[in-house]
């Protein structure tokens, strides 16, 4: 059955965003381009979200805002030091207050977690790895009972060599933060961990042959770049309540993006059937990948373990969030590139060296779909790329938004403009040149076709949008200076080759759907989007399509994550199966009312009739739990559709080579930036952004904007201000607010503009593909290339803060005299 | 221990307070009014605004013990009789939320602007809410919503 | 909960000056609470006994009389009061300026002017543009009062000379020469709410030929610079005289938020164009 709605071999019509009236249509019409008619009643049209009165009204319940009868609230001891043996702890003084119900150290808890790798555990044993690693949890009746015992925990320490520079960590002789490395679990075939080594992961991109092609170029060049660790800042910090019920069950409600992975993962860890975990998903207060796979779930299990079954709340202080918890791992690149004097790349190498931190339970997936991708979205002959997730002895990496795209398009988007610059051609043209196009392959040897969407008509139209053939204007301030800057993004979602979602729907006494989810909406806006596509296949009123907020393993069906803009792709399509089962038994149940055979039945307005007689119409609500003839018999029964999507046709990637199939869908797009920079203070004003995206289909155009905008604006924060900083111990120097600046209302570029190209996505649900982590790929590349149209300095280093560009901007004159 | 009387969204409470609970514990752990959020605990987020005595403040930073006789006002009072504000349906039309989580402290600090300025400028608004932070929406939509509202109030008293 | 305190409200002056004499180095006046709470909550502070200020009236004034008067701010004046007060504006611009930098609209609410001072960090934006306004404190404690120049009031990082059991309560600021414009910059990491990397505040009096200058986040406290006589100069050569005096009186240092580097390269830029801005004021010297 086609999932595609409206297929078409040509460009579609490029829709301008953000001018939306209040009911979410847009404003005007694409000007001076043709426009299919459209005869969608819901999808692709601005729907508001319909969680949206119980989060302005304060109803809506956080896991933050959860009370389980008995609870307990947890607390815990960090440790000060990067990297030490743990030689004591006294916990006597901590055990005697009252109120304290339980105490754990890492001792007991000979667990190791972890997605992709389980090198993780749940407190510390014998070693901490990093600063602010949780060593001791204490539950009590209230949480300022279990911090008062925490004070009262005295840990010794025996410091020992810390290894705080991945780089440094790579050489031969460094300390090693897993020593055990050989003995730890991982996805076979997939991750390749070096035992003896801080290398958690290589993963390995070779196609065509590197060396001659680069010897044998007109041009090249080779450059280094950095990106700190960065953190999500997700407005609800981490929590996580569980409850340990007798026969090896467990209760858990949890702030997560994944609760089936949850689930599993609580199950590997501790031996338990899934069926004995129940996880619920409340509403979550932002997540962006930080709370994907596992976070508070296992310590919540075992200190209500530990407490005799009593429910056990954890949850962290925002400092905790941004020292103890996952964070976005660091990144040295270099790049080395090789073009023909026309401007043809011919041979690319990258060299990631991941700061995975101190574990890499989920790094290591983030190293290897950065190499797939890893050479940007162009046609490139001679491909290699060796990444190396390494560990250090710092707070851990994970996922976030963008999954390692942003931080290797950081290095590889600047270095394409370095070159276009020594071959003296304009920074567009060249990537123009450059970009994949229909019958070339990718660097993991993948055919790119129409049905991927267009990487170059993104380009033009983000380049039309800030009128990138018009250099900058002066400004009339003589310290002011202005610059333009492109930059391509690209990604695929990076997930298991077996990922998949299930759907159903359910249908009310009255007709209405419920349809159940376990992908989570938190922000996103996919409930809605899912709502929109149900209504449109069902014939319902949007009015009448619910999504079951909270997810809960014991009824909602299967999803593996919330991540990787997958589930809107994956959630659509087994709607819209979903509903076409809910159809098909609504069909067969009327052509037995009717007389009728089911092929001969239209559903059409929550009605079924024969076709050609509307007046013969049974409404849905007279069908939705079977349907009683007038002489009382009754037959069908209750209406439950089903649906479901698995990731189809991905590979493994070749060990060697990297080739491979590893992505369902690939979503291109650019940015173009204008920017205005004060040369004597450094600071930066961004006068215009202009993101331009080939979404396949845009299924709902303002939740699609405000994705937009909101992912510009986290990527505007990793691209002027947000990074970690250590001091040379490793202790972590800004984890609050007060220190780790994010962008505030004060902080917006003067004009943004969304761009969304629609040329659709095979086997998307109406053509449309996973826009939610994009629009923060690539902000800082674009920014980074910008300064270099209004200073000629190369920024080779984020966050690009005033102080960087003043101080660069200063040796650069003094350089000059 | 000391007993304070106040009133919540209209509502009189008598409650025996410590001296060392702030606001936003009595209001989410006491009275079971979780709409107001913590988000960082000092005062830097602004998740946690309420308005006391009609002005926007951090209730993570203010003492239990200090509003004895006054009035406080969090975001269950914003909803009348189950009828959403005008603030709230323009948050929702505008699509100024996500996650949400930022959103009662957003409509507080905008209740607080508007009450006092109902016709506010752009840069106003933007002024009135630089103290919440928001890490999904990037801002244009509250500052829509904002505006929206106050627009939508200027129609109706015309 | 935060910490472990007990908290009394006091009625009058004395009443807190006496709580907080008994209370030992135990007691600390309580205001707006923005900084105390938060050094409780973090486990830099551990007072015993909270005595809040905010109830006595006095605290609570502004007295601007008319232009030839003093104007006095009583101590637990909220930032915002002062920030919002357009006849204050109109007699010391550059406080106005500065209180509306400091942290967020809420936290402005209820951190107080005193409670600014008080804290005496060397990123303070109010003390500067109350050293070039020649502020004085007026202080009482249980034994009486007494009168402290600001420029002799922040002895160190966070340290003022207030001993045991006195509590700063008013600011008095003298009349400003006829024609006095003044003005505050501040630079900061973001355009959101952020502590100062490097502020300076100016006064330029036409009518007596001087230029005062502070400089903030340059050295431990915020430093007032000698006047300035501008009699007969050009506009460039008070400048260079100023930006000579702040970079001789400067001594950054690096930390989590800037590097001294930076301060020494943003120091004389904001020094110039806060002259650039006053001198603009009075149609030249």
């Amino acid at each position: 059955m086609s999932l595609v709605k409206m297929p078409s071999q040509r460009p579609k019509a490029v829709r301008r965003g953000l001018r939306v009236n209040a009911e979410g249509f847009a404003l005007e019409a694409n000007r001076g381009r043709s426009c299919e008619v459209s005869d969608l009643k819901y999808v692709g049209k601005g729907v508001s979200r319909s969680d949206g009165v119980d989060k302005v009204s304060g109803v809506a319940r956080y896991t933050h805002d959860l009370i389980v009868p008995g609870m307990l609230h947890a607390a815990v001891v960090t440790s000060p030091h990067a990297s030490a043996r743990i030689v004591r702890i006294k916990t006597d003084a901590a055990a005697a207050v009252p109120g304290v119900r339980a105490i754990l150290t890492g001792d007991g808890l000979c667990y190791r977690l972890g997605l992709y790798m389980q090198d993780k555990c749940i407190l510390a044993r014998e070693v901490v790895r990093y600063q602010g690693e949780a060593v001791v949890a204490v539950a009590a009746d209230t949480v300022d009972v279990a911090r008062a015992a925490c004070r009262l925990i005295d840990v010794e320490y025996e410091t020992i060599d810390a290894t705080l520079d991945p780089r440094d960590a790579m050489q031969s002789g460094a300390h090693l933060v897993h020593p055990d490395l050989g003995l730890y679990e991982h996805m076979q075939g997939v991750f390749f961990p070096k035992p003896g080594t801080n290398i958690a992961h290589h993963q390995k991109i070779r196609k065509g042959a590197f060396d001659a092609a680069f010897r044998a170029a007109d041009v090249a060049l080779t450059a280094s770049f950095y990106n700190p660790p960065v953190q999500h800042v997700p407005l609800e910090t981490h929590a996580a309540i569980a409850q340990v019920l007798p026969g090896d069950r467990v209760e858990i409600w949890t702030s997560s993006q994944s609760p089936y992975t949850v689930r599993h993962l609580m199950s590997a860890a501790f031996g338990l059937p899934h069926a004995n975990i129940r996880v619920h998903v409340p509403y979550v207060g932002g997540g962006f990948g930080g709370k994907a796979g596992l976070g508070l779930e296992p310590l919540a299990y075992v200190l209500s373990r530990a407490a005799g079954g009593r429910p056990v709340k954890v949850v962290a202080t925002r400092e905790e969030e941004f020292n103890t918890l996952a964070s976005r791992q660091g990144l040295h690149s270099t790049i080395e590139i090789g073009c023909t004097s026309g401007g043809k790349i011919e041979a690319l190498k990258s060299t990631y060296i991941w700061d995975a931190g101190a574990y890499a339970d989920y790094g290591v997936n983030i190293g290897r779909a950065a190499a797939y991708s890893g050479a940007g979205p162009y046609e490139i002959a001679n491909c290699w790329i060796d990444s190396f997730v390494v560990y250090t002895n710092k707070v851990f990496g994970t996922a976030y938004r963008g999954f390692g795209h942003l931080e290797v398009l950081w290095g590889v988007e600047r270095a394409m403009d370095m070159v276009a610059r020594k071959l003296e051609m304009d920074p567009a043209a060249f990537r123009r040149l450059n970009l994949l196009k229909e019958g070339d392959t990718t660097i993991t040897g993948e055919p790119f076709t129409s049905g991927h969407g267009s990487p170059i008509g993104c380009l033009d139209a983000a380049a039309q949008a800030i009128d990138w053939e018009t250099p900058s204007e002066k400004p009339a301030e003589p310290h002011k200076i202005r610059g333009k800057g492109i930059a391509m993004l690209h990604k695929a979602p990076a997930m298991p080759t077996y990922t998949s979602c299930a759907v159903v729907i359910k249908l009310d006494e009255d007709g209405a759907a419920d349809i159940l989810v376990s992908g989570v909406d938190y922000g996103q806006g996919t409930y809605t989007v899912l709502r929109q596509i149900a209504a449109e296949e069902l014939k319902i009123p949007i009015e009448h399509a619910h999504v079951t907020w909270e997810c809960d393993t014991a009824f909602s069906p299967y999803d593996w994550q919330t991540v990787a803009s997958r589930f809107a792709y994956m959630g659509g399509n087994a709607v819209i199966e979903a509903a076409a089962d809910c159809l098909r038994q609504i069909r067969e149940v009327a052509a037995q009312a009717l007389e009728a055979s089911p092929e001969e039945i239209v559903c059409e307005d929550a009605a079924a009739f024969v076709r050609g007689k509307p007046e013969t119409g049974i409404p849905y609500r007279e069908l939705a739990l079977g349907y009683t003839f007038p002489n009382g018999n009754s037959i069908g029964g209750p209406v439950i559709g089903h649906g479901r999507f698995i990731a189809t046709g991905l590979t493994h990637l070749d060990q060697e080579t990297g080739q491979g199939l590893p992505a369902q869908y690939w979503t291109y797009g650019a940015h173009a930036v204008e920017v205005e920079v004060d040369t004597e203070t450094g600071e930066i004003e961004i006068l215009k952004i202009a993101t331009a995206i080939d979404a396949g289909k845009v299924l709902n155009p303002k939740l699609v904007v405000g994705q937009v905008v909101g992912g510009v604006i986290q990527g505007l924060g990793s691209a002027l201000w947000e990074g970690f900083r250590f001091d040379e111990n490793g202790r972590f120097l800004n984890p609050s607010f007060v220190d780790y600046k994010i962008p505030t209302a004060k902080d917006l570029p003067l004009e943004m503009e969304q761009i969304f190209l629609e040329n659709p996505q095979p086997g998307g649900p109406y053509g449309a593909r996973g826009v939610a982590e994009h629009p923060m790929i690539s902000v800082p590349s674009a920014i980074g290339n910008a300064l270099f149209d209004a200073l000629g300095i190369e920024f080779t280093t984020l966050p690009l803060s005033y102080e960087t560009i003043l101080l660069k901007t200063l040796e650069a004159h003094a350089e000059k005299e | 221990m000391h007993t304070i009387s106040f009133r919540v969204n209209g509502e009189l409470q008598t409650v025996s307070v410590p001296a060392t609970a702030t606001v936003l514990e009595l209001l989410r752990e006491r009275l079971h009014l979780t709409g107001t959020k913590e988000g960082c605990g000092i005062g830097e987020c602004g998740a946690c605004t309420i308005l006391l005595d009609g002005a926007p403040v951090t209730a993570c930073l203010v003492l239990a013990v200090e509003i004895d006789g006054a009035s406080i006002e969090t975001i269950e009072g914003e909803t009348e009789d189950g009828q959403l504000s005008g603030l709230q349906q323009a948050f929702i039309d505008a699509g100024a939320i996500q996650c949400g989580f930022c959103t009662p402290g957003m409509i507080m600090s905008a209740r607080g602007l508007l009450r006092k300025n109902p016709d506010p400028s752009d840069e106003e608004i933007r002024e009135a809410i630089a103290g919440n932070l928001c890490r999904c929406t990037g801002y244009e939509s509250i500052l829509s919503a904002v505006r929206l509202a106050s627009e939508r109030r200027k129609g109706d008293s015309s | 909960m935060l910490g472990d305190f007990e908290y009394v409200r006091a009625r009058t002056i004395r009443d807190a000056c006496e709580l907080l004499k008994d209370g030992g180095g135990e007691a600390v006046a309580y205001a707006g609470g923005t900084d105390l709470l938060v050094e409780i909550r973090n486990g830099l502070r551990a007072p015993k006994l909270l005595v809040d200020i905010k109830e006595i009236e006095s605290l609570r004034r502004i007295d601007l009389g008319d232009e030839s008067s003093p104007i006095a701010l009583g101590a637990a004046v909220p930032l915002n009061r002062i920030a919002e007060d357009e006849s204050l504006r109109g007699r010391i611009a550059a406080l106005t300026e500065a209180a509306l930098t400091i942290a967020t609209y809420q936290l402005r609410n209820r951190a107080t002017i005193g409670g600014n001072l008080c804290n005496a960090s060397p990123a303070s934006d109010s003390i500067p543009p109350l050293l070039v306004a020649g502020a004085v404190l007026r202080i009482e404690g249980p034994d009486g009062g007494r009168e402290v120049a600001l420029r002799d009031f922040c002895t160190g990082v966070k340290r003022t000379c207030l001993e045991c059991g006195e509590i700063l309560v008013g600011i008095r600021i003298p009349p400003l020469a006829t024609g006095t414009r003044t003005a505050f910059l501040k630079q900061q990491r973001i355009r959101g709410h952020d502590l100062a990397v490097v502020n300076v505040a100016g006064a330029l009096s036409p009518s007596d030929g001087t230029l005062r200058i502070a400089i903030g986040s340059c050295g431990p406290t915020p430093i007032l610079l000698d006047p300035i006589k501008t009699g007969a100069d050009t506009a460039e050569a008070i400048t260079k005289e100023a930006v000579r005096d702040a970079q001789a009186a400067a001594s950054p240092i690096s930390d989590v938020r800037a590097s001294a580097e930076y301060r020494r390269a943003v120091l004389p830029v904001l020094v110039r164009r806060m002259i650039a801005r006053l001198l603009d004021e009075t149609g030249g010297v």
